[in-house]
């Protein structure tokens, strides 16, 4: 049977190619024991992250726009005409 | 360029690199499949469940894999074992039927043509034997590896174009599968390649890695 490290590995590109990308990083860090010194590993799973990452702090500021257009709608707590 | 620009520019780039990194890696994708997908049905097999269509197919998109000189003896010994086991299951089923014994006969092809100029890799030596390698023969033990190093570059160098590229493949094959043969191979060519005034520092160092990790017991073979 496959190394669950291999495997996860493996899978894990599997994830990279369909863009799944939360799944890639969490098949990533389960197959890190065994690839500790692999750079090439190593770059695909940073990049991974690091997309994660811009992703959430898009997500994050998408967020916060919406709010803002929430407030003007309702400024002085009464509904206005946003159109 | 705002912070949302800079951001989403960063996401298309880190995006666009994942997606060559992967394409790069197309073949052993391809490969990796095939090995997980013929791993969940070894277990499920061996499990117990009636799985004979699905090995049938896997045996109809794999078959090419037979026929490939460049697929790693490592690929190539995992299929192997995991075929055996599934061969095992279909010999205790108390009848077959014509397609299990189909598959029965597509795994003999496929460990008959495993073993074509692999069974010398396997060393079984008498009490002897280690007896006297205990004693200080060292030259019938070295023989020995400088055969299994020279299969395996016969393995690797197949359709490469440059002993680079051989190097290459020796490196990850020792960092990767923690195989011995492949760090004492990389060692003899990176020696060749410095005889013949080549730059090999990335190389002795990507050497060195491996080495640790073979010491520190970081294989995974």
């Amino acid at each position: 049977m496959s190394n669950p490290s291999e495997k996860a590995y493996r899978l894990a590109l599997q994830a990279l190619k369909r863009k799944d990308y939360r799944t890639a990083a969490d098949l990533f860090a389960k197959a890190a024991p065994g690839y500790q010194q692999d750079r090439e590993f190593a770059l695909l799973r940073e990049s991974t992250r690091l997309l994660l990452a811009v992703q959430r702090e898009l997500t994050a500021l998408k967020e916060a726009d919406e709010e803002l257009e929430i407030e003007e709608v309702f400024s002085n707590g009464q509904e206005t005409d946003v159109c | 360029m705002s912070h949302v620009d800079t951001l989403k520019s960063l996401e298309s780039l880190l995006a666009s690199f994942l997606e060559q990194a992967v394409a790069l890696s197309h073949d052993r994708i391809r490969l990796s499949e095939g090995l997980n997908r013929l791993d969940g049905i070894t277990r499920r097999f061996v499990g117990g469940e009636d799985l004979t269509d699905e090995i049938g197919n896997w045996f109809a998109e794999h078959r090419d894999w037979l026929d490939r000189d460049d697929l790693q003896p490592a690929v190539h010994d995992q299929v192997t074992d995991m075929l055996a086991q599934i061969q095992r299951q279909i010999h205790a089923f108390p009848q077959s039927s014509p397609a299990t014994e189909k598959i029965a006969g597509e795994i003999t092809r496929w460990s008959e043509h495993a073993g074509v100029g692999r069974q010398k890799l396997v060393l079984k030596r008498g009490p002897e034997a280690a007896h006297a390698a205990a004693e200080g023969d060292t030259i019938a033990p070295f023989g020995h590896v400088l055969d299994r190093i020279s299969r395996l570059f016969a393995d690797i160098s197949g359709r490469k174009q440059h002993l680079l590229s051989a190097l290459d493949d020796a490196l990850k094959a020792a960092s990767l599968q923690g195989s011995r043969e492949a760090l004492l191979l990389s060692a003899l060519i990176i020696y060749y390649l410095k005889q013949s005034s080549y730059k090999v520092e990335p190389y002795v160092k990507r050497l060195r890695e491996a080495e640790s990790l073979f010491r520190g017991g970081g294989s995974h073979v």
